[in-house]
Order: structure tokens, then C-alpha cells, then sequence
């Protein structure tokens, strides 16, 4: 049972991270209309794509921040198994739930894009979308590994260590994916046009601003699920309390 | 260094006699396998001869999938008996034992798969080959690899309810690199073709295999806890 000072710490921390994610809602804004102009108004209309290649710039964005998110879940794993503080953890689970999302919208803006360009939904074999594709299974196994335990140390344990082989797994993934496509050579690649100085600034903007993004949210979650937790402490105790008098 | 290996062996002969003495989850498991080697049969022509392709993801589909059974009873039957307490509380190191219930469950996959292999020759009618007999390190390496992590995998889900589902759902995302490399080895055996990746995707295998060994060995320690 944790102490009184305890679940004021929680509540503290709680707190912070709130605190934090607001204190980034000015860039984040900012950012948002800085890479929506750039994408939309300031890159140039790109010659043989047209403007469905205007969506690259966010496609890029979100599938930078997803595979940030899953970094996040590797480390906050490693630094529950080491110290044991349950905020870890569910930074961790913050983490892959807006990883997750953020993977969806890598998974479905892609098409949009393949399907005008390269006449096809899905380009399998392409090391890239391969990659993505497998690490949005693997965290959602994550998730529903997540919600099939009860709450105790034995699931942050269990999460931890989940993720830290799913993150792992990923290099192993690439690599397996990348000899699959000399085997079948796919023509076209994603990176086979010149990007202009333009594009490459609006490209830059929109991972900027993805990235503030992703943090808000994962700041926002991690202070959401603490304080949940909280609660729900609070109450079993208030139980018992009232258990112990009468 | 005698010690470890004498209780690694205990460990898994205990498991392997068990399974020895009543045959069930053995058999349960090769009529799966084989069932499904029929069930794929019957989505090609009689009288078609099926493409490497295709059949070498068939084989690969009946060599893994049934062994998630047997994964998941390896750990299962200890929590009925209540013979997981007694394991994890003798005086031995945890790795040992996470070794001693890999090597149970890996005799028992290879075990299995060397007569799905045998099936799938004759059912699919493939031809004599000396070249076929490189079919039987793909499946131990990928058999090894799949225990390791299955193993890790079936002792972190032994005590929830959806076990059954939950493992495969685990376990496959992980092993996709191992499946690729088999799949796409396998078809080279069944369809030469000149120069092909053979050798690249036999390295992947055996890659795969240490780094998952190694990665599961450790990982047990903090899965089975205090």
C-alpha cells in the first residue's frame, strides 16, 4: 500500500505533466498553421504527382513521431525494470496508445498517396512500410496484452519488457524486409524525387510540428492515466476506511 | 559447469516424460498440422502443380501455428498442478529453468515438424531431392527461435484467461522476420532459382535465432519475478 506522501507525489507529478503539455499548446499551435501553410500554400505543386503529393508532408511527420513515440516506450520500459516507479510505466502506455494512432495515419495516409502515384494501395516489400506495418501489430498486441491483465506490478513488468522486445525487433524487421525486396524488386520508391528547397522546409515544419504534437498528447495521457490511478487508490482506501469502522 | 546442464536436462526430460506417458498434446498437435497441410490442399487444382510460392507458406503456416498449443500447455499444465510454485521456488538459477522448458518445448516442435515435413513431401508431391535435406535446418532454426520467444511468451501469459488467443496474437508480430526468412528459403529449396539469396536468408535464420535466444533468456528473469 503506498503512503499518504506517496499519492501526493503522484498527484504532483500528475500535475507537471499537465503543466508541461500546456506550456507547449503555443508552439504546437503555431507549428500546426506554420506546416499547414507550408504544405498547402508555400511548397511548390510537385511536377509529375500533383497535389495529392501535398499529404507526404504530414505522411512524413506522423511516421517520424510514431517511430519517436516507440522509442519513448523503450526507454520509459527499461527505466521501470530498473527503478521500478510506476510513472514509467505509464509513460509507456501513453506512449503507445498515441504511437498506435499516430501509426494508423501513416497506414492510411500512405495509400492515399501510392494509389495515384504507384497504382497501388499497399507497396509490399518496401522496407519502410513493411517496418511500419509490423511495428502497428506489435503494439497492438501491446495494447491488448495491456487491457488482458489486472492491475498490479505484474503487468507493468510484463508491458515493460513487451515493448522493449518490440522495439528491439524492429532492426531485425528492416533488415529481414530490405533482402525481401532485392528478391523482388519493387520500381518505384518513395524517395525518387528531387525535393526542392521549398518542400524541404515545409517538410521540416510539419515533423516539428508532429512532434510537438506527439508529446502534448503524450504528456496529456501519461497525466490523465496517473490521475486515474489516483483515484481509483483513493477510493479502494476510502473503502476500507469505512470497512475498518463500521 | 556440469550443474546448469544436468538441471536444464531434468527440467525438460521431466516435461518430454510427461508428455511421453499420455501422447495427447503430441498428437493433438501433428493432427492439427496436418490437418491443415489438407485443408490448403484443397484451394489449388487437383490436377495443377502447385508453385513453390504458394506451398512454402502453406508448410510454414503448418509447421508454426499448431506448435502455439503446445506453448501454451507447457506452462499451463504447471498452473494446474500447482507445480509452478515448486519449480521456481528450487534452489536452482530462474535462466536454468526457462532453458530446461525451451529445450522440452523445441524437442517436442522439431519433433512434430519432422513428420509435418515428411507429410507435406508426399501430399504436395514433391519430388526426391538431394537439395530437400537443407529443409531440415530451416526448421530447426526456425523452430528454435520460435520456442525461445514462445517459451518467454507462454510463461507471461500463463495466468490470463484469454491465454489461448493472446499468445499467437504475441507472438507472430514478433516472429515476422523469422517467418519471412523461412518462407522465402524454403521457396529457393522447392523452385531453385540461379542465383538466388538462399545463403542470405539462412543467416537471417540463424541471426534470428541467437539474437531471440539470447533476448528471451534474459528477459525470463524479470517475467517470472520474485
Amino acid at each position: 500500500m503506498t503512503g499518504r506522501n506517496e499519492l501526493g507525489s503522484q498527484l504532483a507529478r500528475a500535475g507537471t505533466c499537465l503543466r508541461r503539455a500546456g506550456w507547449l499548446l503555443v508552439p504546437l499551435y503555431a507549428l500546426i498553421a506554420a506546416a499547414l501553410y507550408g504544405a498547402f500554400l508555400y511548397a511548390p505543386t510537385e511536377r509529375v504527382m500533383g497535389e495529392v503529393q501535398r499529404i507526404f508532408y504530414f505522411h512524413v511527420g506522423m511516421a517520424w513521431s510514431a517511430f519517436l513515440a516507440f522509442f519513448v516506450v523503450f526507454v520509459a520500459g527499461t527505466a521501470y525494470l530498473i527503478t521500478k516507479d510506476v510513472f514509467w510505466d505509464q509513460l509507456a502506455a501513453a506512449s503507445v496508445e498515441v504511437g498506435v494512432v499516430f501509426t494508423t495515419i501513416v497506414l492510411t495516409t500512405g495509400p492515399i498517396w501510392a494509389r495515384p502515384v504507384w497504382n497501388t494501395w499497399f507497396p509490399w516489400g518496401d522496407p519502410r512500410v513493411m517496418t511500419t506495418l509490423v511495428l502497428w501489430l506489435i503494439f497492438i498486441a501491446y495494447l491488448i496484452l495491456r487491457s488482458s491483465l489486472p492491475d498490479a506490478e505484474k503487468k507493468y513488468r510484463f508491458c515493460a519488457v513487451f515493448g522493449i522486445i518490440g522495439f528491439l525487433d524492429v532492426p531485425i524487421v528492416w533488415m529481414s524486409v530490405r533482402w525481401w525486396r532485392t528478391i523482388h524488386p519493387v520500381l518505384i520508391t518513395p524517395s525518387g524525387f528531387e525535393m526542392e528547397a521549398a518542400m524541404f522546409y515545409a517538410l521540416m515544419v510539419a515533423v516539428a510540428a508532429c512532434s510537438i504534437l506527439l508529446t502534448v498528447l503524450i504528456l496529456l495521457r501519461t497525466s490523465m492515466r496517473l490521475n486515474s490511478k489516483l483515484l481509483q487508490e483513493i477510493r479502494q482506501r476510502s473503502l476500507e476506511e469505512r470497512r475498518e469502522k463500521g | 559447469m556440469l550443474r546448469p546442464l544436468r538441471i536444464i536436462f531434468r527440467i525438460a526430460e521431466k516435461d518430454l516424460r510427461i508428455e511421453f506417458r499420455n501422447r495427447q498434446a503430441f498428437l493433438t498437435v501433428l493432427f492439427f498440422a496436418f490437418l491443415i497441410l489438407v485443408i490448403f490442399k484443397f484451394a489449388f487444382d487437383p490436377g495443377e502443380e502447385t508453385v513453390g510460392g504458394a506451398i512454402s507458406g502453406i508448410l510454414w503456416v503448418a509447421l508454426l501455428f499448431p506448435g502455439v498449443i503446445q506453448l501454451n500447455r507447457s506452462f499451463q499444465q504447471e498452473m494446474e498442478e500447482g507445480t509452478l510454485f515448486g519449480l521456481l521456488l528450487a534452489p536452482v538459477d530462474r535462466s536454468w529453468i526457462f532453458l530446461g522448458k525451451f529445450a522440452a518445448n523445441s524437442v517436442f516442435l522439431l519433433a512434430v515438424d519432422g513428420l509435418i515435413l515428411l507429410a507435406f513431401l508426399a501430399l504436395y508431391n514433391i519430388t526426391a531431392r538431394i537439395e530437400l535435406l537443407w529443409l531440415a535446418p530451416l526448421v530447426a532454426l526456425a523452430g528454435i527461435a520460435f520456442c525461445a520467444v514462445g517459451t518467454l511468451f507462454a510463461a507471461m501469459v500463463s495466468t490470463i484467461r484469454t491465454r489461448d488467443v493472446l499468445l499467437p496474437i504475441l507472438l507472430f508480430p514478433i516472429l515476422v522476420p523469422v517467418i519471412l526468412a523461412a518462407v522465402n528459403a524454403t521457396r529457393e529449396i522447392l523452385e531453385p532459382v540461379e542465383a538466388g539469396f538462399f545463403a542470405n536468408w539462412v543467416q537471417l535464420l540463424a541471426a534470428c535465432c541467437v539474437i531471440f535466444t539470447a533476448g528471451a533468456f534474459v528477459a525470463f528473469e524479470y517475467v517470472v519475478g520474485e
